[in-house]
């Protein structure tokens, strides 16, 4: 188990701000302090183009920041400590739901017979044994997220990335999903960096709420999430449930209309 | 776990890199070092050639000096010979990527909208597409004399069968959600055509011109070689078979600069022509 708490925190983000700079220079995030714990579930919320993603894509190494620096204290001894889920799936559709999820271990590097042993058990953890051949775009989108999710967690990364990655499903396929996650987290509690637009898929499933502001994004709030652990779905019809869902759109609801008002588009 | 003050020792350090810390100069930088990489491959080509041929490592016969060969092209100017060949060739090369733009732009239609019209013809075309086109140049000139048209028509045939497949490949492929979406507001027709159809295909078209263009140049070449009295072609090989290699080399400078302009031609009125696409091409 990862989630006794160790002296240092997993995630320091210290002062991180970032600018495009394409025709105009944008704002995405002005100056950022967060820090994760080693175990911990964080939610990022806030409206569009608030930067929520920029961060998770930070700490994924995949853009820099502009000012400020970030510290991930890992493990050690592996090519990176993060996995990706993404908003689209991003599974490729010229491999199979096998060759996907055993993806990230080739990356890894790890040997074939334990990439696939691994393979397998995330695919019948996840329901997925049975389109081990498939590819893709014949599966719905809710499998394609599976496959997805697969393909992160068969890595055991030390940190779990999610950039709204229930946001393409329709309802009950993200209600499904969520429940997933909670039992899959609960499993193995591992850091989740967890990037939504949804208040209520926030308190169901995070330890920590971080609330950000329209562009420049910057933290507003945060708050904890006082549901005990293990979580079940049926947290939501707690009258503290609605409580802090109204509280936090409360807060919410003058960024998100800044945000359109300014044509706050990606 | 290994005991932490700070920070442990295997901690990743995510900084701002050198993008970051002063976007502007890398910008400039960068766009400085791609444009200077651009001129500096032939420039080192050209100088390399140059030296080459002074130093007597190759027979000047064969490779003379770019210098010799710029001398040349001044006289082949001056003369009106080059202004001659090019617009002769050039308007061949026009006339027959016309022609086969249009042809393959209705075949496309006619095979991508009619699955009865594609049934009849596809098979038919796809197996007169694998014919080399240089190969019936000698049956056009028995049936249309030593005229333009055979050369024109060689080029237009040429085109045709790109076009064709490709912009035909577009049509098949347009998503169903947009030919959904524009019969669910009453569109059927022409106003189908007009809206959906034909920007879907549009980007695949211009990718094809610039494709075609380039060999539509090859084509009228290797026309030229075989039978004309004026174009870069016949400029080519006339010199060829007078000895004249430094005539040759400007035949073959002029031609890939010919393929060049009309290629970026194309290309520029592609990205005026495509708003929506230019948003896909990232720096």
């Amino acid at each position: 188990m990862h989630g006794t708490a160790s002296s240092a925190p997993k995630i320091e983000i210290r002062g991180v701000a970032k600018q495009y700079h394409s025709a105009r220079t944008v704002q995405a995030l002005s100056k950022v302090d967060l820090t994760i714990a080693d175990g911990e579930f964080v939610c990022l919320l806030g409206p569009s183009g608030c930067g929520k993603s920029t961060i998770l894509r930070m700490l994924a190494r995949l853009h820099k920041p502009s000012d400020g620096e970030i510290i991930i204290n890992t493990a050690g001894g592996r090519v990176t400590p993060t996995a990706m889920v993404f908003q689209d799936y991003a599974v490729f559709p010229w491999k199979t739901i096998e060759q996907n999820v055993r993806f990230g271990l080739e990356m890894a590097g790890v040997p074939m017979p334990e990439a696939n042993e691994r393979t397998h058990r995330w695919l019948k953890k996840m329901g997925l044994s049975d389109f081990a051949k498939n590819y893709p775009p014949t599966l719905s989108g809710g499998m394609q997220q599976r496959v997805s999710i697969a393909r992160a967690l068969a890595t055991e990364p030390e940190i779990l990335l999610m950039d709204e990655p229930f946001a393409a499903l329709d309802a009950q396929h993200r209600r499904i999903m969520q429940e997933e996650l909670l039992q899959l987290w609960q499993e193995d509690r591992r850091t989740v960096v967890f990037v939504t637009h949804s208040i209520e898929e926030a308190i169901l499933l995070g330890d920590r709420i971080v609330v950000m502001s329209a562009r420049p994004g910057r933290i507003m709030a945060e708050f904890n999430v006082p549901f005990a652990r293990p979580r079940s779905p049926e947290i939501r019809t707690d009258p503290h449930f609605a409580q802090l869902e109204q509280e936090i759109w409360n807060m919410l609801r003058d960024e998100v209309e800044r945000a359109y008002g300014e044509g706050g588009h990606k | 776990m290994t005991s932490q003050t700070e920070t442990s020792p295997t901690a990743l350090r995510i900084e701002p890199g050198m993008a970051e810390r002063d976007p502007s100069t890398f910008l400039r930088r960068r766009g400085r070092v791609e444009f200077a990489l651009s001129l500096a491959t032939p420039i080192i080509f050209v100088l390399a050639w140059e030296f080459a041929s002074r130093m007597g490592w190759m027979d000047k016969r064969f490779f003379p000096a770019p210098t010799n060969i710029f001398d040349s092209a001044v006289n082949m100017y001056q003369t009106g010979l080059l202004e001659k060949d090019l617009i002769a060739s050039t308007l061949r090369i026009l006339a027959g990527f016309a022609l086969g733009v249009v042809s393959g732009l209705i075949a496309a239609l006619a095979l991508g909208l009619s699955r009865k019209t594609r049934a009849a013809l596809e098979p038919f075309l796809s197996a007169l597409y694998t014919v080399p086109k240089l190969a019936l140049l000698p049956l056009l000139l028995l049936i249309f004399g030593l005229g333009e048209f055979p050369k024109v028509l060689l080029v237009a045939m040429t085109v045709f069968f790109q076009v064709w497949i490709s912009c035909m490949e577009a049509i098949l492929t347009i998503p169903e959600t947009y030919k959904e979406a524009a019969r669910s507001f009453g569109a059927k027709g022409w106003s189908m055509f007009r809206h959906v159809t034909w920007p879907a295909l549009l980007p695949q078209l211009f990718i094809n011109m610039r494709i075609s263009i380039g060999i539509a140049v090859l084509v009228i070449v290797g026309v030229e070689f075989v039978q004309a009295s004026e174009g870069i072609g016949y400029r080519i090989w006339h010199s060829w078979s007078l000895f004249q290699a430094n005539r040759m080399y400007v035949g073959i400078c002029v031609v890939a600069i010919m393929g060049y302009v009309f290629g970026y031609a194309v290309r520029w009125v592609g990205i005026w022509a495509l708003p929506w696409t230019r948003a896909r091409t990232k720096v």
